[in-house]
């Protein structure tokens, strides 16, 4: 709505602290890229640590490559981090 | 039926890590070499070893060996059964059933011939649908017809009692025999449609190659022994090889079924080896493990390419089945004495 109106309004609807696409500043979008990125990791992770625990079930020695396996994921995370720094 | 998410994941996991704990060809080729009691000591020091402790002092030899792979059968397959959830739950359960067909069959049988209630017992393998409360009522009942009726409820119920009928009639089991197995293999295929592409389409055409395979094997079988019997009373729905009018014109003519098979767009190049042996050799024994061969490797080769799908269990399943095969085939080979070779020709090694 906000965007519609153009820029005069921005300046009122900043003021008046409402949660619109204007105060959606560079930190909150780096932000909701490092939850999203997180949400994706979280979902990678269940296909692959259900396979891991599998695997270690049938033998000990799993353990070990079960687990980086599973974490594998997290490197989404970290490289969505990566944007925070750049933006802050 | 069981709701929820599925898990093929983790079966995936743990079925391959048990395929791969398999015994190897070089292991067969060990064995045949050895006597019962020596194959029960080499089983003890593999996945076998409870099988093996359990039931080792209360018997010895073939048997021991022959009970301990029925009990490890079961125990691996009810596993897959106690692993998986949802959609893959289902699919497993359905193919299980196959031991139903077979410990329902063992029963009548036992019933048939007055065969005690503990010895047919030790012949089930007791995974499947059918629970543990109803096979041992089963096993209590003395004639065919109260088995029939303890299976209301069940899917085969109907089959068995329009079957039943023939069978008074007739005094052979065969009627009973084929209405399982029919209801078995046409049940297989339900619900599940015809996709064209994906894991779902690969698991139908494994199917029917089953079905296919299985009326093939009916059918020569029916050819080579020239017995009068009706051929559709023996087809198997749902196969793509042949259709019912097919099938009873060509059980007649046997040169004419081979290459039937053989002209087959899906098999004829994966069976050409085996039908030409089937030709010169005249051995259906052959062919029937080369068929089970290429079934098996048919299912590997679908697990590579879905690898988390159904796939990979039914190559574990397949696999498995082959193993307790081969290895009862050795211990009662050499039980009766034959030759290393001879042995060697009853086995399923790809």
């Amino acid at each position: 709505m906000a965007l519609e109106l153009g820029p005069e309004l921005a300046d009122v609807a900043l003021q008046s602290g409402g949660p619109t696409l204007d105060n959606f500043t560079d930190e909150g979008a780096a932000a909701l890229a490092v939850g999203l990125a997180a949400l994706a990791a979280g979902y990678a992770e269940r296909g692959i640590g259900a396979a891991a625990v599998g695997a270690i079930a049938e033998d000990d020695d799993m353990f070990v490559p079960g687990l980086i396996m599973t974490v594998l994921p997290e490197t989404l995370v970290i490289l969505a981090l990566v944007v925070v720094f750049i933006v802050g | 039926m069981s709701a929820g998410a599925s898990n093929p994941e983790y079966v995936n996991a743990r079925v391959r890590a048990r395929r791969a704990s398999l015994f190897a060809d070089e292991d067969y080729r060990k064995l045949i070499r050895m006597g019962p009691s020596e194959i029960a000591r080499f089983m003890e020091e593999t996945e076998y070893e409870r099988e093996i402790n359990a039931l080792g002092t209360r018997f010895s030899g073939v048997d021991l060996i022959e009970y301990a792979l029925n009990r490890n059968l079961a125990k691996n397959f009810g596993d897959l059964l106690d692993w998986s959830q949802g959609r893959i739950y289902d699919l497993i359960a359905r193919y299980l059933r196959k031991f139903d067909v077979w410990n329902v069959k063992t029963i009548i049988r036992g019933i048939y011939t007055d065969t005690p209630a503990e010895e047919i017992g030790t012949d089930l393998i007791r995974v499947g649908e059918i629970d543990d409360p109803t096979l041992d009522r089963l096993l209590e009942v003395d004639e065919i017809e109260d088995a029939i009726e303890v299976l209301s409820g069940t899917l085969f119920y109907e089959p068995l009692a329009e079957a039943y009928e023939e069978y008074e009639e007739t005094g052979v089991l065969v009627p009973l025999e084929n209405a399982l197995d029919r209801e078995f293999y046409e049940h297989l295929l339900d619900d599940l449609g015809r996709p064209q592409e994906g894991p779902e389409a690969m698991y139908v055409e494994f199917l029917q190659a089953e079905i296919d395979f299985r009326n093939a094997r009916n059918a020569l079988r029916l050819s080579r022994s020239g017995a009068d019997l009706d051929p559709a009373a023996y087809y198997i729905d749902g196969g793509v090889l042949f259709t019912q009018s097919e099938l009873s014109r060509l059980v007649n003519d046997y040169d004419q079924l081979v290459d039937h098979i053989a002209d087959n767009r899906r098999y004829g190049d994966r069976l050409s080896g085996a039908l030409t042996r089937l030709r010169d050799a005249d051995s259906l024994i052959a062919f029937e493990h080369a068929l089970d061969a290429a079934l098996l490797e048919y299912a590997d080769k679908l697990s590579s390419i879905y690898p988390v799908s159904i796939s990979a269990v039914f190559s574990f399943i397949l696999a498995k089945e082959r193993e307790v095969d081969n290895i009862r085939a050795i211990a009662r080979g050499r039980e009766v004495g034959l030759s290393e070779n001879e042995i060697e020709d009853e086995l399923v090694i790809l």
